[in-house]
């Protein structure tokens, strides 16, 4: 599974939405990689699943991955129910 | 490292700050002074946000300012401050802002470990809140250092 984690700029909050992904990755034994993009790289990017924060994730509305909007990115429960939706 | 990134003397207590704007300003200038980036990050942190939407806000209560390398970062390093009250920035779920961070990085490579321990940091439970109520720098300093310790 290939998850891209988001942001306008790719170096900040998408970079701390990777560690968080990856940790709910490991918790769970689930296998997968995380990488991150900015938002203009990320619409030409194939992926399973991007992980983004809303206004981000509206802005990719339309893409062949599974946009997950993350709302509170220190929230590993809300990282993790999204995650599994898709997977389930 | 994390802490390597953000020493004790780059972390206030209390500011005052009346929006988001000045928030974004007040623990910029803590990386202008200490010469790690020219003026003009700043004013491109602040411009992220109204390009993007308060997407910084990106936990409860925190906001984490930075914008690009090439707008002004010299050397890579973190800031961070603990708000007098709170500010709402508005965002849809995480206002408001109680704590808010700013980096800056001269390449996107660097500050990963940093980030990835920074994110420990936050996914402590109640840590914010914690962070929150610490009344000086060298309180707030000691309590992130233990949370890193400890994972």
């Amino acid at each position: 599974m290939r998850i891209l984690a988001v942001c306008g700029m790719g170096l900040g909050s998408s970079l701390m939405l990777r560690m968080g992904v990856e940790k709910v990755l490991k918790a769970e034994g689930i296998e997968g990689t995380v990488e991150v993009s900015d938002v203009s790289s990320a619409k030409g990017e194939k992926a399973d699943i991007i992980v983004a924060a809303p206004e981000i994730a509206e802005q990719l509305e339309g893409h062949s991955a599974r946009v997950i909007a993350i709302k509170n990115m220190a929230d590993k429960n809300e990282i993790k129910e999204k995650i599994m939706d898709y997977i389930s | 490292m994390l802490l390597d990134l953000l020493p004790e003397e780059r972390i206030a207590t209390k500011v005052k700050a009346e929006n988001w704007r000045e928030v974004g300003r007040k623990v910029g200038e803590i990386l202008l002074r200490d010469n790690l980036v020219e003026d003009r990050y700043i004013d491109a942190m602040i411009k992220s946000l109204e390009d993007n939407g308060p997407y910084i806000v990106m936990a409860k209560g925190v906001a984490i300012f930075h914008a690009r390398p090439e707008d002004g970062v010299k050397k890579t390093g973190m800031s961070l401050i603990t708000l007098d009250a709170p500010v709402e920035f508005g965002h849809e779920s995480n206002d408001p802002v109680k704590v808010a961070f700013a980096f800056g990085s001269i390449n996107n490579e660097q500050h990963v470990e940093a980030m990835s321990q920074l994110m420990t940091v936050l996914m402590e439970d109640e840590s914010i809140d914690k962070i929150y109520a610490k009344d000086t720098s060298s309180e707030v300093f000691d309590y992130i250092s233990q949370i890193i310790s400890n994972n």
